[in-house]
């Protein structure tokens, strides 16, 4: 084929997919924000066509390059977007108590959102190339120290939602790699120990069942007694933890685990969500009908909270148009990363799927009153340029994989 | 093959089936929601409207240092109104006549105030009980208003507190700018000058939050049951060092003179007994509805009541100087205990300019002690041109002038010391001459301080050189009764030695109890006074009348520093004021030996 039209033999399916989830964003920031005063906040929906202007544009692009382009670039783009992410924090801009923004001129821009493309891209990479078995503790600690870099600079913006992606990442990627899931569970126990240990009797029940695991899983001797004295030692830190978490962070939590309590204004924000999504009903109040978008009872309602719109105006068919999209894009993305023979394009695959998947449950769990109120956006839905742009370039990484499809 | 453990076809299957698992829960969630419990949530969003209000807290009451109410709170109620609601109904103009506003008024209240278009916008505040009964009685012809319950400062009248407590308004948009909008709601009241301003912080307390269900018409239906509600945390309570007798004393010193300062200081510790400011203002005016009328005419007023004389008033210090200048030639060696300069015939001939002393007939050869008890200027003419500008400029800062004290309120000026650079700046290189000094060296020409920055220096003085911070706040009681006590803080130290303060505190104590001391106004039977006397030159008119003084002389625990504006002499009018301020302590403590009848009236 030649060289110029390589850009149009792919399944346009997964686009599709992706351009109707971007369609219906503009739509609901349209209704989220028509009845505001604010000649700016009106025109959000503008900004955001343009925004999807330019990401088709990106993702036009992103297919064109040849997929050398990108494991050449990997570590490359990942130095800079480390020192992207070092910079924001010293020059950034700050808005609501956080800088996470570069400003130029009109436009701002989040590095945050495109150093997980840059993690992504190098722990492929690393992936695919290392000869290190699945397993060794020189591979699982690279990659740690691939991720951790970026996100405690992340966590200092502060912007836990997103740290918390590039952990999400690096367990998925090191499953999607071979390692087998009792190491995994393993692996992650502290994690669960630091969150039962809020209560004792959880925490008894915990390390039973963990010692259990151990006993009957045989993962060799060492590791299971390192295993053991780490989620110990996790388990008495919770107290620490705890005490060093900002006030709102503790507030979330507390929130998720007893609405009732409501100490702040995170409380209301969960009891609306659940109020507009309920109201809705099957077929919903009708585009620009929901009373709840209208009366400005939903907070953040073109961004974290946009899902609301949608089950309130639309109902549950809206809503369930939105989540089989997404699972479509999912579903075909998991597809792909089994399918493909090129092993770090598998794998970025395997990664981006985990990425829009991760945001997606988080979010709409969020606007169900499933999840703890995080602030990551709907991805390709929610309001800001830059994480539809980074979401599209996404979609062009799998499109790309999609091309060296193999039938086993 | 890199992959081990299990293949890539597993790996799928497994991803499927978490990531199918995880969609259909929040399908089935989303089902549930929008079928089973659909009727209930579709009402709450359609009849019932979840409000959020904020909770007031009672800020906090400000006591002197004996625990009497300095600043109380009175009930009161205010009136909002639900911006979005008012524009859809035409009950402006009912409301315009029930409050007895203008519509545009109350449009540009609503302007200011608008937080969001459903949350409530302060209209007025201050309504009286009777009015508020209207609104109660007939609450259908209103809707979209919400009048609730308030509170409004009240100050003490007459004892010229305002220029300390300062006063509380609403916040303006200028200063929201700049505040934590996490803690300073658009329409809230805010400390607006002295302690209410500095004190902010602890005296206002954490709003509250409340949620209240109000119907699709507006009117309340009350506290939404299962929401908790957040209860506000009441101010901290402020303890001043402000002692209400003293204060009282100090602000009927001043006769008929309409305008002068006082400060009154512990010198132990840096505590203000009393700050009065003449002409004062009513903070009760301030805080609560200001008419156009009475702003203009406080504006407009030649005495400029709104300037705070203790700390923020302007003066030269006339001879009340001398004490600095002696120290300075003292530690410098320009002179020493016995250094006499040629004799005072009642004038000094510098150039082809004679500079006068007060005294017309002259006082001879006087040695430094002399000279201050005396307060003759033809003496301290030539230790100022021996002294030098840059010796001068030096001690001056060095004894607090020229810099704000650091006292806790707001608004404080740094007064101005002259230098060779301010000179060459002001009048250009060749614009003057040495000759300034002799005015710098009486406390007249360029150079102005505060009543505090001199009342702070005396405390040095009459502290053994340590001069502590000047301060308002003793203690702050929490809410949980817990009280925090503040206590003074060392500001700097004066820059002379024992043996120059022992002749500075030989010359004050002359001054006052001295054969030919300026200031026997200032006795007191029983104890002995010291201090400074000093006569401020105004082109504009009268000179203003300046006395510094202690007791007792031995060992201080008092210092009162008084200005008259307009009054002469200083020995004519402050002298005898100061020690009226130092009686009415002595009076309060019972010293030994200290004559407890009460004086009647100032001796002129």
């Amino acid at each position: 084929m030649p060289f110029g039209l390589r850009q149009l033999d792919f399944d346009w399916k997964l686009p599709t997919a992706a351009l109707l989830l971007s369609i219906c964003g503009i739509l609901l920031i349209f209704s989220a924000q028509y009845y505001n005063d604010d000649a700016n906040a009106h025109g959000l929906y503008l900004r955001q066509l343009f925004w999807l202007i330019g990401a088709l544009g990106t993702f036009w692009v992103i297919i064109s390059l040849p997929p050398r382009f990108f494991d050449f670039f990997a570590y490359i783009f990942y130095a800079v977007m480390v020192l992207l992410l070092a910079a924001v924090l010293v020059i950034g801009s700050t808005r609501m108590g956080a800088s996470r923004w570069f400003v130029l001129g009109p436009l701002s821009f989040q590095p945050s959102e495109f150093a997980k493309l840059a993690v992504l891209l190098a722990l492929a990479r690393f992936f695919a190339y290392t000869k290190l078995p699945p397993a060794s503790k020189r591979r699982l600690a690279l990659s740690f120290i691939m991720i951790i870099i970026p996100a405690a600079l992340i966590l200092k913006q502060p912007d836990l939602g997103t740290s918390l992606v590039y952990f999400v990442i690096l367990f998925s990627l090191w499953y999607f790699s071979g390692i087998r899931p009792l190491y995994l569970l393993l692996i992650i126990s502290p994690i669960l120990s630091l969150v039962a240990a809020f209560h004792w009797l959880a925490w008894t029940i915990y390390l039973i069942l963990l010692l259990a695991v151990l006993f009957l899983g045989r993962p060799g001797l060492l590791f299971s007694v390192v295993v053991t004295v780490v989620n110990l030692g996790f388990g008495m830190l919770t107290p620490l933890v705890w005490n060093h978490l900002a006030d709102y962070q503790k507030m979330r939590i507390l929130i998720f685990l007893d609405p009732g309590q409501d100490p702040q204004r995170a409380g209301y924000q969960i009891i609306q969500s659940i109020i507009s999504i309920g109201s809705g009903g099957l077929f919903g109040k009708g585009f620009l009908g929901g009373s709840q978008t209208r009366l400005e009872y939903l907070p953040a309602r073109h961004t974290d909270f946009i899902f609301c719109v949608m089950g309130e105006e639309i109902g549950f068919i809206g809503g369930a148009v939105i989540i089989l999209l997404f699972g479509y894009i999912i579903f075909r993305g998991l597809k792909i990363a089994s399918k493909c023979r090129a092993h770090f394009l598998a794998t970025i695959s395997w990664g981006a799927v985990t990425i829009i998947f991760f945001q997606m449950v988080v979010n709409i769990g969020m606007a169900l009153g499933l999840m703890p109120v995080t602030g990551l956006p709907l991805p390709f839905v929610s309001y800001g340029g830059t994480s539809l742009v980074f979401f599209w370039i996404l979609i062009g990484l799998m499109v790309i994989a999609e091309r060296h499809w193999q039938e086993h | 093959m890199a992959y081990s453990g299990f293949d890539i076809q597993q790996r799928y299957r497994y991803g499927i089936l978490l990531c199918g698992l995880a969609l259909g829960l929040m399908l089935l969630r989303m089902l549930y929601l929008q079928t089973i419990r659909h009727e209930d949530l579709y009402a709450q969003s359609e009849s019932n409207r979840l409000r959020v209000q904020p909770v007031i807290p009672m800020r906090g009451l400000i006591f002197d240092r004996d625990r009497r109410l300095l600043v109380e709170n009175r009930a009161s109620y205010s009136l909002s109104v639900i911006p979005a609601e008012i524009s859809r109904t035409h009950v402006l103009s009912r409301l315009a006549t029930a409050l007895q506003m203008d519509e545009n008024e109350i449009k540009q209240r609503m302007a200011k105030n608008l937080a969001g278009r459903f949350q409530p916008a302060l209209i007025k505040r201050d309504i009286g009980f009777d009015r508020i009964a209207v609104f109660e009685e007939q609450s259908e012809l209103f809707p979209g208003t919400i009048y609730s319950k308030d509170q409004v400062r009240e100050y003490h009248e007459g004892l010229g507190e305002e220029c300390l407590t300062g006063y509380v308004g609403e916040v303006s948009p200028d200063e929201m700018k700049k505040l934590d909008p996490s803690i300073y709601r658009p329409g809230t009241m805010i400390g607006k000058a002295g302690v209410e301003k500095y004190y902010d912080r602890e005296l206002r307390g954490i709003d509250g939050t409340e949620y209240v269900e109000v119907t699709a018409s507006g009117q309340l239906l009350g506290a939404m049951d299962n929401a908790a509600q957040i209860p506000a945390v009441p101010g901290n309570d402020l303890i001043l060092t402000i002692d209400n007798d003293i204060q009282k004393a100090a602000s009927e010193v001043f006769g008929d003179f309409c305008c002068g300062a006082a400060v009154v200081m512990d010198p132990r510790n840096g505590e203000i007994l009393a700050l009065v400011s003449k002409p004062p203002n009513d903070a009760n005016v301030f805080s609560s509805v200001m008419t156009n009328d009475l702003w203009q005419s406080i504006l407009t007023d030649p005495n400029n009541p709104l300037l705070n004389r203790p700390v923020d008033g302007l003066y030269p210090p006339g001879s009340t100087y001398k004490l600095v200048m002696a120290g300075a030639a003292l530690e410098t060696g320009t002179i020493d205990r016995t250094t006499m300069f040629s004799s005072c015939n009642g004038g000094y001939r510098f150039g082809n300019r004679v500079f006068h002393c007060w005294e017309k007939r002259g006082h001879g050869r006087l040695t430094v002690v002399n000279a201050i008890e005396q307060s003759c200027d033809v003496f301290f003419y030539q230790l100022g041109l021996r002294l030098g500008l840059e010796e001068y400029t030096k001690f001056s800062r060095a004894c607090g002038f020229g810099q704000r004290t650091g006292i806790d309120l707001s608004q404080e000026a740094a007064g101005l010391i002259p230098s060779t650079a301010w000179y060459n700046r002001k009048l250009g290189k060749s614009g003057w001459t040495q000759a300034v000094l002799l005015n710098l060296a009486i406390g007249q020409g360029e150079v102005l301080v505060t009543p505090l920055q001199l009342a702070q220096f005396y405390c040095g003085i009459a502290n053994n050189g340590r001069v502590f911070r000047p301060h308002l706040l003793r203690s702050i009681i929490g809410p949980d009764g817990r009280e925090t006590s503040k206590g003074g803080e060392l500001a700097f130290t004066l820059p002379f030695s024992k043996e120059t303060l022992q002749i500075l505190r030989e010359g004050a104590y002359s001054v006052v109890q001295g054969p030919s001391g300026t200031a026997h106004g200032a006795r007191i039977p029983g104890t002995t006074v010291a201090g400074k006397t000093g006569t401020a030159q105004n082109p504009h008119g009268q000179d203003h009348s300046w006395f510094v003084g202690y007791a007792p002389a031995d060992n201080p625990e008092i210092l009162a520093c008084v200005i008259v504006e307009n009054a002469g002499h200083g020995s004519t009018y402050a002298a005898p004021a100061v020690r009226n301020i130092i009686k009415a302590y002595l009076n309060k403590h019972h010293l030994p030996g200290a004559d407890t009848t009460a004086v009647a009236g100032v001796v002129p």
